[in-house]
């Protein structure tokens, strides 16, 4: 009762023949094409030069946007010879900088996410900048009004800039006219956007949804800033969140609007229609949403995809009690530079961020990501020559004095995540907006004492 | 069949490496795994001593039952599923045909298309509008869901996605069944027992170190489901698909509780052992178990 | 001996048509892959299924394209990656197999005390999730040095993996004895009988084995992720993660014609081992 074969006596030679030589020479030529990659493959180019002052610089960028910052890499290694900078950009590199941390060995420089810096700083994983940020000069004044936040935390600075984008919405030219908007009109108050919306609306013959004016859905990816647009915010002065604010609660009523006067169903299924992000068939592109909120790198795509789109962002309207046309209400996001504790060169680390915090630089940065300048003051050029012909819109609103950035609080991952989840409940018809918003507060209530209560365990055990 | 020497320190050289691997990679670091999850631990800053704080904080955590709940509810669909499939694929697959050798690197393929690939592949399948399986329900009559934005719907998208990854005990089956002499299974048929009654018989006996293996890592790799929910449907709709790694992984690195991510660790563990210590026992009638 | 007329009933007609319908099945992601990685963008990025290009002569062309691109990319340097999975692969399959084939006989055929107890360890390993162990084993590695070298992703395989021990383990267990304790009356040490009856019966085991590791390593991407600092030393699983962007465009054609070759591999070992477990075909076995 062995391992079974069904042979034929005298099957053996011509079965060899038939079995056994191809088989060899199959493992001859898989043997010799792996021992040949191995012996006379590609090296590792072994180019770091002598005598010089190594850092590590991980970064989280990969595609188009690492490249960029490479060529800038590359650039400050070239011009000056006492620093090398190691650039290593790969997706998850908050997952690999946390564990390197914890490791005892982390990187020179990491490039985190905004919403990163209090839960670090809060942990004393990073190394305070003010005073080298003095000593360079880099001062507040340089940069954008709603980009300082994004550097401090608990009134210290934590980490420098390297991009930063602002929200708008975005209009496509095309199907505006052809709904009969005129193109220049611009939509400041929600109840515009909805009226907007109506007119731009297309059903096929079965009642089916084709075109949309406007999708909350579309791209989705913000799914707690509309309490903001309200004149509501989820986290007040002393750090205790307000998701269940009455404004917040107003915000999600405008909402959930959408779904109750389409439709669930209609809408997903409208939805399941729509291409990708990062495609020829995104909505925007091809007209089947007439507007979408997006960063200033919706200019990136046009170009590539749609190059003869007529497109024109401003920004995203507010609720009719709130408008001010002098203060547009708008979140920016942010990638940022810090330098964790342990780091064995601080001060070449930050010689380099320095270096990068150059306007030339930073521009040059923003200008291949797309995204709009971080700092308060633009070179001549810089709006003309820039791929995004509403970069000026996004430059205002990282100025404006009603910019807003996430709340910044370390528990901040866990409120999107509560609110992302509940969001969806509310599209789908689930529950009601002050059910999903006292929901999230309650958890958020909790979670943020959690985390008092922690630290001040430690500040106790520390002393 | 064992030696018959006792010579028990020579007998050990046989696992020695393995057990100073075992030490080193493993229960040194679930160790201090186990370590961290008696702590308040960010990994950015030093653990803090809480000891079974986190454990406490399991029972009233309603995510965590959620987490629970939903993978519970795949395991019990998927495993079966994925037992009956395999063994059932391999039995068609058993024979030296030209078309069997093709079959059976398609069966293969899914388990080394990379993830990025195959969703795309799943998402347009199940594409409400005009993916393929809707096309193909709307041909007799029924329309179809949108299968991953609804409630319900994803979870029973996953479940069909987990069938594609059959390929690997599909492959243990086929070298397992190897050892089932035909001799054997045609005296059975010549004795008038129908295929059913000699599977049983003549090849189940035969193949169940194999069926105990796969059934213990189909049920393993169903407790951890992770990767292609975490890309498909990202957890959602309302955390409907949010299965018990993911949540675990969201506390290690995205809330930045390791400690309290260890002890979820922990607990998944005991689970798991809980799910294959049930047919274990049953299976142990076999004789095919350690 | 008369043969036994084996005819597979192919005739049988619900045989093949579940055989088709699995083929097709399975066949989709693999068939999408190919086709994807010869197209230009637009086609690929357009709704519903088009297999094949507008002119389908430009196939051959654009595949062309695509695939130089993905193998000449200045940034992205994929041959380079392939070498260095080749490298850790090589050596983690290897030292999985000698370690783990020889820890699975010992805790099947020798009288190990406490061996349950042994098996039922390495089978809770796989418990394990791996986030919850990927920061100790760092540490570990930190402390040791070995960060910044290839040995974290294949060291440990040389001292055994539990998936293979425990699966040669099942294949030991069901080798029948007689052979064995035949070798063992005539005077035959443990090791000699493992090494001159049990190995030659066990190709098929031993195959699975190294497949089944060969295309876990391969494929994984955790464990590079978190243990390699530098570029120049990523795999092929890594490699890929380059090709996707997430707010700019992700290049679907070449991250799938960079796919295709990195399935490539794995595809030609499957082949190559599927000879050895197939009913029928000349494999290590005798007639007892």
């Amino acid at each position: 009762m062995i391992a079974g074969r069904d042979t034929l006596p005298g099957d053996n030679v011509l079965a060899t023949v038939h079995r056994v030589w191809p088989r060899r020479t199959a493992i001859g030529g898989l043997v010799a094409s792996a021992g040949g990659l191995l012996l006379f493959g590609p090296r590792p180019s072994d180019d770091v030069p002598a005598g010089r002052v190594i850092l590590d610089y991980w970064e989280k960028w990969t595609g188009a946007e690492g490249e960029a910052m490479r060529l800038l890499v590359d650039e400050f290694n070239r011009t000056q010879d006492t620093i090398y900078v190691r650039y290593l950009a790969i997706n998850s590199i908050d997952q690999k900088a946390m564990i390197a941390i914890a490791g005892g060995s982390p990187p020179d420089v990491i490039g985190l996410w905004n919403f990163n810096v209090p839960s670090y700083a809060e942990a004393g994983a990073l190394l305070p900048l003010d005073d080298l940020a003095a000593s360079a000069g880099l001062s507040r004044e340089r940069y954008a009004d709603a980009v300082w936040p994004l550097l401090t935390h608990e009134g210290r600075q934590w980490s420098m800039i390297s991009t930063c984008g602002s929200l708008a919405l975005y209009l496509n030219l095309d199907v505006l006219e052809s709904a009969g908007i005129d193109p220049a009109s611009t939509p400041r108050t929600l109840d515009d956007l909805d009226e907007m919306n109506e007119r731009i609306i297309e059903r096929s013959s079965d009642g089916k949804l084709e075109r949309m004016g406007f999708l909350h859905t579309e791209p989705g990816w913000w799914s707690w800033i509309w309490g903001y647009h309200f004149g509501g915010s989820l986290l007040d002065s002393t750090g205790a969140p307000t998701a269940d604010a009455p404004k917040n609660v107003a915000a999600y009523e405008w909402v959930r609007s959408y779904p109750e006067r389409f439709g669930s169903r209609e809408l997903l299924a409208f939805q399941s229609g729509l291409g990708f992000y990062g495609t020829a068939q995104y909505p925007f592109l091809t007209g089947k949403v007439a507007s979408v909120v997006q960063g200033p790198w919706m200019a990136n795509l046009i170009n590539a995809f749609a190059p003869s789109l007529r497109y024109r962002a401003v920004p995203i309207p507010v609720d009719v009690g709130e408008l001010d046309a002098a203060a547009p209400v708008g979140l920016i996001d942010g990638d940022v530079l810090v330098i964790p504790k342990g780091a064995k060169h601080p001060e070449a680390s930050f010689e380099f961020i320095t270096w990068l915090q150059e306007r030339a630089r930073l521009e040059r940065l923003a200008a291949a990501h797309g995204k709009n300048t971080p700092l308060r003051e633009t070179s001549t050029g810089f709006v003309e020559n820039h791929s995004n012909g509403s970069i000026a819109v996004h430059n205002a609103l990282a100025s404006s004095p009603r910019a807003f950035v996430f709340p910044r609080t370390s528990v901040w991952p866990r409120y999107v995540s509560e609110f992302d989840a509940a969001f969806q409940g509310l599209w789908l018809g689930e529950q009601t907006p002050r059910a999903m918003l006292s929901g999230i507060q309650q958890t958020m209530v909790r979670e943020i004492a959690k985390e008092r209560g922690g630290r001040r365990r430690r500040e106790q055990s520390a002393s | 069949m064992t030696t018959r020497r006792p010579g028990t320190v020579i007998n050990l050289l046989w696992v020695t490496p393995w057990l100073v691997g075992l030490v080193l990679f493993f229960l040194l670091p679930m160790g201090m795994s186990f370590y961290y999850s008696l702590t308040d631990y960010s990994m950015l800053e030093v653990p803090l001593w809480i000891a079974f704080d986190n454990y406490a904080a399991l029972f009233g955590d309603s995510v965590f039952w959620l987490a629970v709940r939903n993978t519970l509810i795949y395991a019990a669909i998927s495993i079966p599923l994925a037992a009956i499939v395999s063994l059932g694929i391999a039995g068609l697959l058993d024979t030296d045909h030209p078309v069997s050798h093709v079959v059976r690197v398609l069966v293969f393929a899914p388990t080394v298309v990379p993830l990025v690939a195959a969703a795309m592949i799943w998402l347009w399948l199940f594409n409400s509008d005009h993916g393929l399986i809707n096309a193909g329900l709307s041909w007799v009559g029924v329309n179809g869901p949108n299968w991953l934005q609804e409630r319900g719907w994803a979870m029973a998208a996953l479940i069909v996605m987990s069938l594609w990854s059959v390929g690997q005990a599909v492959v243990i089956y086929l070298a397992a069944l190897q050892d089932v002499p035909s001799a054997l299974v045609d005296a059975a048929s010549i004795d008038g027992l129908g295929p059913v009654r000699r599977f049983v018989s003549v090849v189940l006996p035969t193949i169940a170190p194999a069926v105990v293996f796969n059934t213990i890592i189909q049920t393993i790799t169903a407790w951890q489901v992770f990767a292609t929910p975490y890309i498909m449907t990202e957890g959602g709709p309302d955390r409907s698909t949010y299965f018990y790694s993911h949540y675990l992984y969201d506390q290690a690195f995205l809330f930045q509780n390791m400690g309290y991510a260890s002890a979820l660790g922990w607990v998944q563990l005991l689970l798991i052992t809980a799910c294959i210590a049930v047919p274990y026992v049953m299976v142990r009638k076999f004789g095919g178990g350690p | 001996m008369s043969r036994r007329s084996r005819v597979p009933r192919w005739t049988s007609l619900a045989r093949v048509s579940v055989l088709i319908a699995i083929a097709v099945t399975f066949a989709m992601p693999l068939v999408w892959m190919l086709a994807t990685s010869a197209q230009t963008e637009d086609l690929a990025m357009s709704p519903g299924l088009a297999l094949l290009p507008d002119p389908p002569t430009s196939l051959p062309g654009q595949a062309h394209d695509n695939y130089k691109s993905v193998l000449t990319d200045e940034t992205v340097n994929f041959p380079l990656f392939f070498r260095n999975t080749l490298i850790v692969v090589l050596l983690g399959v290897s030292g999985a197999m000698i370690s783990s084939t020889i820890a699975a006989y010992g805790l099947a055929r020798v009288r190990i005390p406490g061996r349950r107890l042994i098996l039922l360890l390495t089978i809770a390993t796989m418990l394990i999730p791996f986030p919850v162990l990927m920061a100790p084993l760092f540490m570990l590695y930190a402390k040791i040095d070995w960060i910044g070298t290839f040995l974290p992703l294949y060291a440990q395989f040389w001292f055994g993996n539990a998936f293979s021990i425990f699966l040669m383990h099942q294949f030991f267990r069901a080798l029948p004895p007689e052979l064995e304790e035949a070798a063992r009356l005539d005077g035959c040490s443990t090791w000699r009988t493992f090494t001159h009856i049990a190995l030659p019966l066990s190709k098929t085991a031993l195959a699975v084995v190294g497949l089944l590791h060969f295309t876990y390593m391969w494929n994984d991407f955790l464990a590079p992720l978190v243990f390699i600092v530098d570029r120049d030393m990523f795999t092929v699983a890594l490699g890929l993660q380059l090709y996707q962007s997430r707010a700019g465009q992700t290049p679907w054609t070449l991250l799938m014609a960079a796919s295709v070759l990195t399935i490539l591999p794995v595809f030609l070992v499957f082949v190559l081992a599927n000879q050895l477990f197939t009913r029928g075909s000349i494999s290590g076995g005798v007639k007892g």
